[in-house]
């Protein structure tokens, strides 16, 4: 798979190709495991074996150098996500924002857990994808992320009808691990971060 | 609130100490590690869809249950008291519980409890009884949850077996033969997914805790299953309530925890003691909001009195089946993510915690310190009468960071311990099993 990159690269010459070739080469890695449909998305979960899956492989050097990820770092991963409704990215729709993302850096010196908040603001009160929409950013940014990271994912107080209930759900860890099962949720899932760079 | 929150605590007595990691571990998450009750094994459900079998004498894979479930296994459960064979529940994500059988060979299967707990001499057998091919079968499904399982658990004599669901469901069955699975109750009090069963030691009383930040208890009235008590509200979590746990049989657990000594306590201890006998084994919860806390039953002694008085047949009961479960202590607040495991020693009254924020904490209960003149601190009467009954306080015996390095903690446990470094025939360790597919072994040692 780093070969493929590796050769990929360089020929891009045409910006716009990118997200196509990146479609393709996520769908080929898909067909190559060869073991099913959730072992794919199971280990794509917070597995120490491969944690730094697809195209966040950049992220690898960041694992040991703890003062690297910042909230900027942060917004570029899931900037790019794509909303499940409008041809569109969360970044250009405001849904997430640079001032809504903050990180704790470990509590005490003998953890080191830090923590990821990301608010997110739905473009409409009563926006149902809302859920959806936290999922993504969430499974992005455990999947993006190295796994001393815990990421919590919420509705910016005030901006949505439901939002206690969508934070409750989102920071459910049991529910989001079986929704990684369903595969329904998962291909929209997938698709939506089918743009990220 | 009664209970206080502002518990001393003392620089721990005890430290962990990483005994094993049981060898090979999955590669994918895992989810709950429950001991068989009498030999030294420990079932692991995993995240890819099985279950491992591990030795606690020699921490390794003795088998591996697969095949059965097309989602994550979250939870699995020993059959207690079976002869002859050895039978594990699993409780997966595909809506779905699985039995499964592995007949022992007639030589194994007559060793019991006491054999296994006197085998310090006797490894080799062990090991030769480990590497029987034999494996798991699958043995009947469970279906009637409309989503996902998210934890089951046997009662103590094997008669029953409670699941539950993200359907905000709570079901028991009762195993009428081997395979036939009569749903005796479908319990449908909670308002969200239910995340934990369990079953009192010493009565059919079940309690269950839920995503809607509530405990409920039941018991059987009559031919029904019915709600007999409620935790939540004002005095509950207040958050999702992720793993319930009674107290051993209080009989036993008070000759082995502070109750054993019994010198120069004061008559309100003594109290206590006798208070404590009458409500039973204590229900240890822990939550999202960060927190560990134990609730207690108001004895009903004057309700049955009544009862027995009026000589009204029981069919009319004059009395009801309602318990009144009361909180009891919140443990000092050391952890700063969800709680998702509590366990409560039966050898030694202490009680592990473990959750997200990747730490593994001891507590143990113990006498409050009386005040400094020697009397009682309640008999001038001016205290609430809530805070009267607080004779014990819990504190911190042991702490330890990054226990399965980066990542969370699903499940932690009290295990007799079965290797050849034992220390004495009681002995427990501390299992831990992870999001990184590991399950370590701990041993709790007193710091010199």
């Amino acid at each position: 798979m780093e070969l493929d990159k590796d050769n990929a690269n360089p020929t891009i010459l045409n910006p716009s190709d990118l997200p196509s070739r990146r479609q393709e080469s996520l769908v080929k890695k898909r067909d190559d495991g060869g073991s099913g449909l959730f072992d794919n998305l199971v280990p794509a979960y917070n597995y120490l074996n491969d944690p730094f899956d697809g195209p966040s492989s950049s992220s690898d050097s960041d694992y040991d150098v703890v003062e690297n990820i910042d909230e900027q770092e942060i917004y570029d991963l899931i900037s790019s996500i794509s909303d499940p409704e409008h041809p569109l990215s969360l970044g250009s729709l405001a849904v997430v924002n640079l001032p809504d993302i903050h990180i704790q850096p470990p509590t005490s010196p003998f953890s080191s857990v830090s923590t990821v908040l990301v608010e997110v603001t739905p473009t409409i009160t009563h926006c149902s994808l809302a859920t959806v929409i936290g999922l993504g950013v969430r499974v992005r940014l455990e999947q993006a992320l190295p796994p001393r990271f815990r990421v919590d994912v919420r509705i910016k107080k005030g901006t949505h009808s439901t939002d206690e209930a969508v934070n409750k759900q989102l920071g459910d860890k049991e529910r989001v691990a079986a929704a990684l099962e369903n595969g329904t949720l998962m291909g929209v899932i997938r698709k939506m971060l089918s743009t990220c760079k | 609130m009664s209970p206080s929150l502002t518990t001393p605590s003392p620089a721990p007595t005890h430290t962990l100490h990483a005994l094993a990691t049981l060898n090979p571990p999955s590669n994918s998450r895992t989810w709950q590690s429950a001991p068989h009750p009498t030999q030294p094994l420990v079932a692991t459900a995993c995240a890819d869809r099985t279950v491992r079998v591990y030795s606690l004498t020699s921490f390794t894979l003795l088998h591996t249950v697969s095949g059965g479930h097309k989602r994550s296994i979250r939870s699995v459960s020993w059959k207690p008291g079976t002869r002859g064979q050895n039978v594990l529940a699993t409780g997966s994500f595909d809506a779905s519980a699985g039995i499964w059988r592995r007949h022992e060979s007639s030589r194994q299967g007559t060793i019991g409890a006491d054999e296994i707990e006197q085998g310090g001499g006797s490894e080799g057998e062990d090991e030769k009884e480990e590497e029987d091919e034999e494996d798991y079968q699958f043995s009947c499904i469970l279906d009637g949850h409309e989503s996902e399982i998210k934890s089951l658990s046997w009662s103590p004599t094997g008669q029953y077996l409670a699941t539950c669901s993200r359907d905000k469901s709570v079901w028991i069955w009762e195993e009428i033969e081997d395979d036939n699975f009569e749903t005796v109750a479908v319990l449908s009090e909670h308002e969200g997914d239910v995340k934990c069963v369990a079953w009192h030691p010493e009565e059919d009383l079940l309690a269950s805790a839920s995503y809607d930040d509530t405990v409920r208890l039941y018991r059987e009235d009559g031919d029904d299953w019915c709600q007999v008590a409620y935790i939540g509200g004002e005095r509950g979590h207040g958050m999702t309530v992720w793993w319930v746990e009674f107290e051993g049989p209080v009989a036993t657990i008070q000759e082995k925890d502070f109750r054993a000594s019994k010198e120069g306590l004061s008559d309100a201890q003594k109290e206590w003691i006798q208070e404590a006998q009458k409500s039973g084994p204590r229900l240890a919860t822990c939550s999202d909001d960060c927190t560990v806390r134990i609730w207690r039953r108001t004895p009903k002694e004057t309700a049955e009195t009544e009862s027995r008085n009026t000589g009204v047949p029981s069919i009319i009961r004059s009395f009801s089946v309602d318990e009144d479960w009361v909180a009891d202590a919140i443990l000092p607040r050391q952890h700063e993510r969800a709680v998702y495991s509590v366990s409560w020693s039966r050898r030694t009254g202490m009680i592990v915690s473990a959750g997200s924020d990747g730490k593994v904490v001891v507590y143990k209960e113990r006498w409050k310190s009386q005040a400094p003149n020697g009397t009682e601190a309640d008999v001038d009467g001016q205290k609430e009468v809530e805070s009267e009954r607080q004779k014990t306080e819990w504190v911190v015996v042991a702490e330890l960071f990054s226990t399965h390095d980066v990542f969370e903690i699903n499940h932690v446990c009290w295990v007799r311990r079965a290797d050849k470094g034992r220390k004495s025939e009681d002995e427990e360790v501390i299992v831990s099993t992870g999001d990184d597919g590991e399950v370590k072994v701990w041993t709790l040692e007193e710091s010199s």
